[in-house]
């Protein structure tokens, strides 16, 4: 049964965050609501204290994909269909668009915000290892200040953000990366669709002239966050792509994960499988890729 | 308070709680008892119903969310008591068993053919990956769809 709440539908931001300054302790924001309106119609812990729910799809700073030279900046009102649909969000960012086409279903995509994916720092948000490898930032706004971080440092610990109670976040911007970059997305779940990811894996790679010029790694679901590898990052600089580096590399990422989460009853199966995966990811490379 | 929508093509207007969920407002106010809730939080599609022309589950949508809105119920798919030939193909192909699926099943399929009229088989099934079947095996439900998609084209 849904709790009796109230629902509020802000015409622009500073509607919004008037209404959040005044509700701090027992408010949440929506746009799709695909995570919150089941989540209290089950009566979850989460939200046990959720008096106010403040719809934000009518604000316009939340709207819109806008396309520049340099950046894409998305508005934390669009959702994953709106993202599939995006020509150049395809074409400029294709791992950001193959990972939108993996989250839940039709129905989930046409309401679910990409936004809404990352805020609550669930580990198997399917879009955050690649918006890490992007190098993403978040902007985000008060009434008293406007900021913008980087996501990886958005994202503090599971289900935790650096987020303020009297704040929003607005935008997710996305640098374009240049077209020496190629790279993959992959995710294993227990079936193909509306699946919670078990592993998610996330790669940007450049070449140059068969020595990696620069690398990003990502995982999800098998870390306790989304997470970036920059230490591996900075040992393959400079390596050369040979079959026995790369398997040496894949082994690696497979010991840091184990390193970050720890031993659990399902490592004997997700170490072999994430080491396999990502290696395959990098064998991808001289396929194309994306 | 007050929300405004086109449901089934005409205009309504109803006080509701804010709180409620489209589905409760669709199958206890307007008695459209056609979308189902099996799960209730959007993994098996039986509340699936189109919002602005999309596929939505209507179990994640709250009723005032729809203000604005145009809503289509399976009550809004026939003509009457003429069926659409999306469902006289579920008939003719044995898509139909227990039934409870097919609300859902017809949406999502007519949402898919409205947008993209000659869908791959692998399109079909990503339109209706968020409706279960319990039935059927999804085969005869693929197979109604493609039929629909070849008439049409024809």
């Amino acid at each position: 049964m849904m709790p009796p709440l109230g629902i509020l539908f802000p015409k622009d931001l500073n509607e919004a965050l008037n209404a959040l300054a005044l509700n701090q302790e027992n408010v949440h924001i929506i746009a799709g609501g695909t995570d919150v309106i089941p989540g209290l119609n089950q009566e979850s812990n989460r939200f046990k204290n959720t008096r106010l729910l403040i719809d934000i799809n009518k604000m316009p700073e939340v709207k819109g994909i806008n396309v520049g030279t340099e950046k894409i900046s998305i508005g934390a009102a669009e959702t994953f269909s709106d993202i599939l649909q995006n020509e150049v969000v395809q074409k400029k960012l294709p791992l950001l668009w193959k990972s939108a086409g993996t989250i839940g279903s039709v129905q989930i995509r046409n309401r679910a915000t990409l936004a809404g994916n990352f805020v609550n720092n669930a580990p198997c948000a399917d879009s955050v290892p690649v918006l890490l490898v992007y190098n993403a930032t978040v902007e985000i706004e008060s009434l008293s200040s406007k900021r913008e971080i980087f996501l990886n440092d958005f994202l503090s610990a599971p289900y935790k953000t650096k987020l303020n109670k009297d704040e929003i976040v607005t935008r997710i911007n996305i640098p374009i990366p240049s077209k020496k970059f190629t790279g993959d997305f992959y995710k294993l779940g227990r079936r193909r669709a509306v699946a919670i990811s078990r592993i998610t894996l996330a790669m940007l790679i450049s070449l140059n002239d068969n020595m990696i010029d620069e690398i990003r790694i990502a995982s999800g679901a098998v870390t306790p966050i989304g997470t970036r590898f920059f230490d591996l990052e900075k040992f393959a600089k400079g390596k050369k792509i040979e079959d026995q580096f790369l398997k040496e590399l894949s082994k690696m990422l497979g010991e840091q994960i184990i390193q970050v989460t720890g031993l659990r009853w399902s490592s004997e199966y997700k170490l072999p499988v994430v080491q396999q995966m990502f290696y395959q990811l990098l064998k991808g490379i001289e396929r194309g890729s994306l | 308070m007050e929300v405004r929508f086109k449901l089934n093509g005409k205009e309504e207007e109803v006080t509701t709680e804010p709180y409620l969920r489209l589905i409760d407002l669709l199958r206890d106010y307007f008695n459209l008892t056609g979308t189902k809730e099996g799960c209730g939080v959007g993994e098996c599609g039986a509340c699936t119903v189109l919002m602005n022309g999309r596929a939505v589950n209507s179990c994640l949508v709250l009723a005032a969310q729809a203000n604005d809105s145009e809503i289509v119920t399976i009550e809004g798919i026939a003509e009457g008591e003429v069926l659409s030939s999306l469902q006289k193909n579920f008939l003719t192909y044995g898509a139909v068993q227990c039934g409870f699926c097919t609300p859902g099943m017809v949406l999502s399929a007519s949402a898919l053919l409205d947008q993209n009229p000659n869908p791959t088989e692998e399109e079909i099934k990503d339109a209706i990956a968020g409706n279960l079947c319990r039935c059927t095996g999804y085969k005869q439900i693929i197979e109604a769809v493609k039929e629909t998609a070849k008439e049409t084209i024809e």
